[in-house]
């Protein structure tokens, strides 16, 4: 049957309204495989490519790679945190530029750096409830081809010319124009209600968590020494496709050591009367690229032949009231991982893999902190005592953003695909499927936690 | 409301009429000596019918940080009735030269909500002619009510002090104890203040006080740059404490070391809330993250 040349058989659909009406008939949505374009520092390789260009190139590498030219996907998602305002269907013109069927349809989702792995979430529950059988998430983010807006004032004239009617009414809405309205606002990392960029927010938590410059050089050397022990290994030799050069994510410092990371400077909390730890080696640079991930349910991954990494077994949302202080600016994870362990009956021992993303290696260093801390534990979490150790041979075992850099709404895919590739690899280890965390910490004060377990 | 005879006056007073009588009244004491009163005069001024004009409303609110609602901020009000305040200050009988005065405090009872359509009622007076260790201090009372009604939704009193000056019968004040060293906390936020915040606070509030204009401006007035304004600033802390504040309200500020243009400003805002989460109150301090020193501080307290 079909409507204007489209298929109408959306696949099971009666069967799966019927699961949606049952919590226990839920199905899974799998995670199939992922690609991602490697990424560069800002000002490097992909300083002329816009987020259209290189998320139309990181989905069509995923196309090639599963073999879905002229497929009807259910849903394609993604989103970019910097995005120009012409962009505002940056995801369906990527998917119109690609190879996948223009009858696609696609959504653009914004949550700052969560925005990558919300749109796996959200698509994941549609797959669930079977209002679509596939579906592909990703993200995209430039800072260097980062939008600049005009200045408020000139805005406003040009906004008040377009209702003008008159030639005098046009003439004097122009001499109100100033020589400083000329100068254009460049997009900032400062949170609009503090004025704190998010380096500093991230010095506070950092000097109240008491986290040491060692400690944080030592987590952003293990993920450099992870991230390439990982490329030459070739981990990623199904999960990226070259762009412009580049086969290898061009932040990966694989001869970096700890006196390196020790010799730089700090760069954030200077200002801020605590000690300053925080430098250019333990934070993550500014970054441009794209990644995808493509989801389905176990019927379509088998109908087409396609393989079967992971399941999305849930996720959470929180976001902590960091604007008076009460809670560090990226702390959120903080709170969603606790609460998403306790509702499947997990503990963090049960978790095989911890993707928790370094924004900062600060940020990590004060997520586990705060989870061994008994005070924070009773007085914050409600429980009995600390909420528990992570252990650390399970983290970001083929690095993180230290290393590979951070594309903002890019990163979510990226860790994703990752994981369900580490997770099928581990398999069953004591008859039971392996399991994995992501966490993600995002600007406002928000975060999204997701779990994945091995297929 | 003050026992003293109100006068009504017809419209807002012009600001910056009122400027230039006070520049003009200064030049005349320089000439012709002294002035000769020493009591506050004992009106009250007061504008009926004030309507708030939206466009500036929302210029206002979005300069502080306000979303646009159409609740009038309370620092708002304080502009709106500030011509009103410095109508009695410039009468012949004040007997403090009004330019370069010295706002110290302000403290803002917030008691209800006026929306930009009510029109108001504005009445000004002053009182407390006190002495102060460098000079001469006194409270200008401005209280804002629904056109008509008796019930006063707005209550502001602005503390000012005349530098050197000292009148006959106020004895001097003695030195005050020397306030504790001020050591500054982990900042929640900072803010880039522009060599334009003078201007763009004039802008939307109508206050055009050379002071806060231009660096040429402040310095004939003796002023090394010009200085931020302290109700902007106040105004500014006021919005960043946010809406937990709810609608009844007692607003403080206490004003130190000026803020120079242009200037970071850290700032530390702290809230005591109830065991049930309720909002209490919350206290600010602001200092200069270069040199230390703490520009000013205050407190927004549950009514």
């Amino acid at each position: 049957m079909s409507i204007d040349g489209q298929s109408v058989n959306g696949p099971e659909a009666p069967a799966a309204s019927r699961a949606a009406s049952s919590a226990h008939a839920v199905r899974r949505a799998v995670v199939v495989g992922g690609n991602r374009i490697p990424f560069a520092r800002t000002g490097g390789a992909y300083t002329k490519s816009s987020n259209q260009d290189m998320l139309t190139a990181a989905l069509d590498g995923l196309i090639a790679r599963f073999g879905l030219q002229d497929e009807r996907i259910g849903e394609v998602a993604a989103g970019a945190v910097l995005k120009h305002s012409r962009d505002f269907n940056l995801t369906r013109e990527a998917v119109l530029g690609s190879a996948l069927s223009a009858e696609t349809p696609a959504y653009d989702l914004q949550q700052a750096c969560a925005t990558g792995l919300e749109t796996v979430l959200g698509l994941a529950n549609k797959i669930k409830l079977g209002q679509i059988d596939s579906a592909i998430a990703g993200g995209v983010d430039s800072a260097s081809d980062a939008p600049i807006a005009v200045s408020e004032g000139l805005r406003e004239v040009l906004l008040d010319l377009s209702r003008a009617k008159t030639l005098p009414q046009r003439l004097q809405i122009l001499a109100r124009l100033r020589p400083k309205d000329l100068a254009p606002d460049a997009p900032n990392t400062g949170e609009p209600r503090t004025g704190l960029s998010m380096g500093e927010h991230q010095a506070l938590t950092t000097a109240q968590w008491k986290i040491t410059r060692e400690a944080q050089d030592e987590l952003a050397y293990n993920s450099h020494r992870n991230l390439a022990a990982a490329y030459d290994a070739g981990f990623f030799d199904d999960l990226l496709t070259p762009y412009r050069g580049l086969t290898r994510d061009s932040n990966l410092r694989a001869d970096t050591s700890l006196d390196k990371l020790a010799s730089l400077k700090p760069v954030f909390g200077r200002n801020l009367g605590s000690q300053a730890t925080m430098t250019a080696g333990n934070s993550t640079p500014l970054t441009d690229g794209a990644s995808t991930v493509l989801l389905a349910s176990e019927e379509w991954a088998d109908q087409h032949d396609l393989p079967k990494l992971a399941t999305i077994l849930d996720g959470v949302a929180a976001a902590v009231d960091f604007v008076h202080g009460k809670d560090g600016l990226l702390m959120a994870p903080a709170f969603a991982v606790p609460r998403l362990l306790a509702r499947n009956g997990l503990t963090l021992d049960d978790i095989d893999y911890f993707e928790i993303h370094e924004a900062f290696a600060g940020t990590v260093l004060s997520t586990l902190a705060a989870w061994e801390d008994e005070e924070f534990g009773r007085t914050r979490l409600g429980l009995e005592g600390a909420f528990g150790k992570v252990d650390r041979s399970r983290l970001n075992v083929n690095g993180s953003s230290l290393a590979a850099g951070h594309p903002f709404a890019a990163t979510g895919g990226r860790i994703v695909a990752s994981l369900a590739k580490m997770l099928h690899e581990k398999g069953a280890p004591d008859g039971r499927p392996a399991l994995g965390l992501i966490s993600i910490c995002a600007a406002g004060g928000q975060g999204v936690v997701a779990l994945l377990e091995a297929q | 409301m003050s026992s003293a005879q109100p006068i009504i006056l017809g419209e807002m007073p012009s600001l910056s009429k009122l400027y230039v009588n006070a520049a003009a009244a200064a030049a005349r004491r320089r000439i012709l000596g002294s002035h000769n009163s020493t009591a506050l005069p004992l009106v009250s001024h007061e504008v009926r019918g004030v309507l708030a004009d939206v466009g500036n409303l929302t210029a206002y609110q979005h300069l502080l940080g306000e979303s646009a609602s159409d609740v009038l901020p309370a620092g708002f009000i304080h502009a709106l009735a500030f011509p009103v305040a410095m109508s009695v200050m410039n009468r012949d009988d004040f007997p403090l030269p009004l330019l370069g005065m010295i706002h110290l405090r302000n403290v803002v009872e917030h008691r209800s909500a006026l929306r930009f359509a009510d029109p108001m009622d504005i009445t000004a007076w002053t009182e407390n002619l006190r002495a102060h260790r460098a000079g001469t201090q006194l409270d200008i009372v401005a209280e804002v009510r629904g056109a008509g009604e008796g019930t006063v939704h707005w209550r502001g009193v602005s503390t000012y002090l005349a530098k050197g000056v000292y009148l006959p019968g106020i004895d001097k004040a003695a030195a005050a104890a020397q306030p504790a060293a001020f050591k500054a906390p982990d900042p929640t936020g900072l803010w880039q203040l522009g060599v334009d915040a003078g201007r763009a606070y004039a802008a939307v509030s109508g206050d055009f006080n050379p002071i806060h204009l231009s660096v040429l401006s402040a310095k004939a007035l003796g002023l090394r740059r010009s200085i931020a304004h302290g109700m902007y600033l106040a105004s500014r802390a006021l919005a960043d404490v946010g809406s937990a504040k709810g609608e009844a309200f007692r607003w403080e500020v206490s004003f130190e070391a000026p803020v120079f243009l242009p200037a970071r400003v850290a700032l530390d805002i702290s809230t005591v809330q109830t065991d049930g989460a309720a909002w209490l109150r919350s206290d600010y301090v602001a200092w200069s993250p270069r040199s230390g020193r703490k520009h000013f501080s205050g407190s927004v307290v549950a009514l």
